[in-house]
């Protein structure tokens, strides 16, 4: 009984060593659910995953979650993605809130502002990987695919742009012409990271910096303009 | 020391601690690589001195 009882023991603890052998550099499936996203799937095994075209269903699963979100109080605008800002410079009056989606990020895009749409355009023809967040200000030929949602709102036009990589080959959009939305409303999906453009007027006072995190129709980003 | 390896029709539990220690020193190892930004000699090195520091004390233990 007890030599059972060790071997049945020994056996449990050989194949928990044999699964993290198999495989290694990827995570056991006996771990894999405790880790954090980008530990449970690494980078690499995204990448060959794409190339493959089939992907684990536990990482579609986190892919395609779309939790629910409150919006603070108060009228201030909100990000329109999840990810980390990269980048926040005016040009030509209008500033450009770049936000850097990974493969671990929710996707679902929401509206900064409540307003009614005024136009979802389509540009680019390019599939590029991460260089969509420096040909962010570009909006003709050679820029990576794109969709750019326009929102009139009481201070002005705001614009949400979601540009995909060589990853991410579609966008959803999911509000058109002449709808309103709501302040932190769902508005459209890109499939797999990429980066998503804020364009706000440049009077609108900043409340993030570069590098840091912010979450979809959650964080705070900017205060609405002052009125001339 | 023949109790270490078999007794009594089983084996004997320093023999069994050391299967057992060494399995679970092996996960805990692959843990620590991914939760840790570590140099992959570095911890093969704490992990082997470790390994070595727990089956001597198994072994003095057992003996």
């Amino acid at each position: 009984m007890i030599l059972a009882v060790q071997i049945v023991v020994l056996c449990l603890i050989a194949v928990a060593v044999l699964l993290c052998g198999i495989c290694f550099p990827y995570p056991s499936p006996l771990i894999r659910r405790w880790l954090p996203p980008r530990k449970r799937w690494p980078e690499m095994q995204i990448r060959g995953w794409l190339k493959d075209g089939k992907f684990q269903r536990a990482f579609l699963k986190h892919f395609y979650s779309d939790p629910e979100r409150v919006a603070p109080p108060g009228d201030s605008m909100l990000a329109p993605a999840d990810g980390l800002v990269t980048s926040a410079d005016a040009r030509g009056g209008v500033r450009y809130l770049v936000i850097a989606l990974s493969f671990w990020d929710m996707h679902v895009q929401r509206s900064p502002v409540a307003g009614r749409v005024i136009g979802v355009e389509s540009h680019g023809d390019g599939f590029m990987d991460g260089e969509g967040r420096e040909f962010a200000f570009l909006r003709e030929k050679t820029c990576p695919v794109q969709k750019r949602l326009a929102i009139a709102t009481e201070d002005g036009p705001v614009a949400v742009r979601l540009i995909t990589s060589v990853a991410a080959r579609r966008i959803e959009a999911w509000v058109k012409a002449g709808d309103k939305v709501a302040r932190g409303q769902r508005i459209g999906r890109i499939l797999l990271g990429s980066t998503v453009v804020l364009e706000l007027p440049e009077s609108a006072r900043l409340l993030v910096h570069s590098g840091e995190r912010v979450w979809a129709g959650e964080t705070a980003v900017a205060e609405r303009p002052i009125a001339p | 020391m023949n109790g270490f390896f078999w007794v009594s029709g089983h084996l004997g539990w320093g023999i069994f601690a050391v299967g057992a220690f060494t399995g679970l020193w092996v996960l805990l190892a692959d843990l620590c690589w991914r939760f840790w930004i570590v140099r992959i000699s570095r911890l093969a090195t704490a992990m082997s001195v470790g390994w070595i520091i727990g089956v001597g004390l198994i072994a003095l233990f057992f003996t």
